[in-house]
């Protein structure tokens, strides 16, 4: 812990059961739930809520495994934003779509558990799929795989997903997908080293329409500004790059983050809580099991012929998972919550964080 | 005649138990410092997936190419021809056999020795990708070569 920064990183939950590394987390956009994937081809589910006693703590419980029946590491699991639907993309290639059975009439099982099942299995990837994402309105959902191609699919009613496109755009694996939270503009991230961006066309396909070169290796993650007006990238060069929006179809790297000495395996930009002024947090974690927080902002003077941004280091933890590498961060969605953190690491736990001002340290 | 030297970080989760081996490995907690020849003990007798003869004797691995740094390991390794095809299961064959002998946390980068492969970026990007690392353990195929090439680690018995 590092003292003279103005927050902690407070460890509020330890959730194990994992037996193999855990691949990533996924906060339950609209519903107290937690879900992470693992090498051990299960997804967990906890539930977590404000304790009675102590409304400052969280606790977490224990909802349901579900086996998947993926047969190798499930790598990626996504929320649609109605968080009823959860989304699987495993090393197998396929893609699981997973919906809790609705409560039968005469509501024999009381306890909620093994009642998730596979409304939909999406097999279209050569090889392993390593991210899936829902658009923000959940219409679409996207893919990307070790065969260098991005998918996206279109949400019907019914479980019936339908392919509306298959953009080849990358060189290399495709690492990482992420929408835009308000508009359908769809970013990845590749082992090429760059990012590419796509809209769909209305009178032809989806296409590619920028490409953002710059780092030095591969990119591993993505995360777009609450607002939507930045998009922050991770990379083995051990940089995160922010990437500014200077008109609709126009995105230009502004500036840059060091702070890590391994690879950069998660990012994650929340709104961050009781900061208005700013742009938000922006979290990130990797190979030196370290959790950074930075706070984005502008400077005051805008309209400057040199656009830049701030950043500043709020708080950060060495060793979250002890000696392990950290896969994943991610910031609460829900209202209340924003300055809850999880994270999923090789040593197979996931960890819940809260972001803590030092000056309230007891 | 069994050689005498082993590694301290020999334990039960690594491919062979050496009986001759006294040392208490039952410790792992215990933070010793490691040095390039231990390391090199682990890798010396992997077997080259195309030649009859451990890394060691192709000269693809030499102690002189491990660095160790606290918890950081880097291993160098030299293969025998500037195209071998074999270089990247070469290198994951060493990333494996110390996954599975050391502690945790160590980190371990693999690397060819600059300028001795064609496509030495490209080998030494994918043998340091965690993610195309851990896929390629799933494959079935790939596994049963890797094991072959580490059937011989740790036995050091032809080496003299």
């Amino acid at each position: 812990m590092d003292l003279t920064l103005e927050s902690h990183i407070q460890l509020t939950a330890e959730l194990p059961g994992h037996d193999e590394r855990a691949w990533q987390v996924a906060w339950n956009p609209t519903k107290p739930l937690i879900a992470s994937c693992s090498a051990d081809k299960t997804v967990r589910l906890y539930s977590y809520r404000k304790d009675r006693q102590d409304p400052s703590k969280t606790v977490f419980s224990h909802v349901t495994t579900i086996p998947t029946g993926h047969t190798k590491t499930v790598r990626s699991i996504a929320w649609a934003p109605s968080g009823k639907t959860l989304a699987t993309g495993s090393f197998d290639s396929n893609i699981g779509i997973w919906e809790r059975r609705e409560a039968s009439d005469d509501d024999c099982d009381p306890s909620g558990s093994d009642d998730w099942e596979c409304v939909a299995l999406l097999e279209g990837h050569e090889t392993e799929c390593k991210s899936v994402a829902y658009s923000g309105t959940g219409t679409l959902l996207a893919s990307c795989s070790r065969d260098k191609t991005v998918w996206v699919w279109e949400v019907q009613p019914d479980a019936d997903f339908e392919c509306m496109g298959v953009l080849m755009e990358h060189s290399q694996d495709v690492k990482c997908v992420a929408w835009h939270p308000a508009e359908e503009i769809l970013a990845s991230a590749s082992y090429d080293d760059t990012i590419k961006l796509y809209v769909d066309d209305p009178s032809e396909d989806w296409y590619c329409f920028a490409t953002l070169s710059g780092h030095g290796a591969t990119v591993w993650s993505l995360a777009w500004a609450p607002r939507g007006d930045y998009l922050a990238s991770s990379s083995d060069d051990l940089t995160i790059r922010i990437w500014q929006r200077t008109s609709q179809y126009t995105w230009q790297f502004i500036h840059q983050l060091k702070g890590h000495d391994r690879s950069i395996y998660s990012l994650s930009w929340g709104p961050g809580k009781g900061t208005q002024d700013n742009l938000g947090w922006l979290a990130s974690t990797g190979s030196d099991g370290k959790i950074n927080v930075w706070e984005i902002s502008q400077p005051s003077q805008r309209g400057s012929s040199n656009p830049t941004l701030n950043s500043r280091l709020i708080a950060s933890v060495s060793s979250a998972h002890d000696v392990h590498d950290v896969n994943s961060v991610q910031w609460c969605p829900r209202s209340g919550f924003e300055d809850l953190l999880s994270t999923a690491g090789d040593d197979g736990l996931v960890r819940a964080w809260k972001i803590i001002p030092s000056s309230s340290r007891e | 005649k069994k050689s005498t030297r082993k590694s301290r970080f020999e334990t039960g989760q690594s491919l062979w138990v050496d009986m001759d081996d006294c040392q208490d490995t039952s410790d792992g907690s215990d933070v010793e410092p490691i040095d390039q020849d231990e390391i090199f003990e682990l890798i010396r007798s992997i077997s080259d997936p195309e030649h009859p003869n451990s890394l060691e004797e192709l000269r693809v691995v030499s102690a002189e190419q491990i660095e160790v740094d606290h918890n950081h390991i880097m291993v160098e390794f030299t293969p025998t021809v500037p195209h071998c095809g074999m270089s990247t299961l070469i290198g994951l064959s060493i990333r494996v056999r110390l996954l599975r002998s050391l502690p945790p946390r160590f980190k371990i980068d693999i690397r060819v020795k600059p300028g001795s492969h064609q496509s030495e970026l490209a080998v030494n990007k994918q043998l340091n990708d965690k993610e195309r690392v851990a896929a390629a353990l799933e494959n079935p195929a790939l596994v049963e070569t890797l094991e072959k090439c580490l059937e011989t680690a740790g036995s050091t018995d032809h080496s003299d």
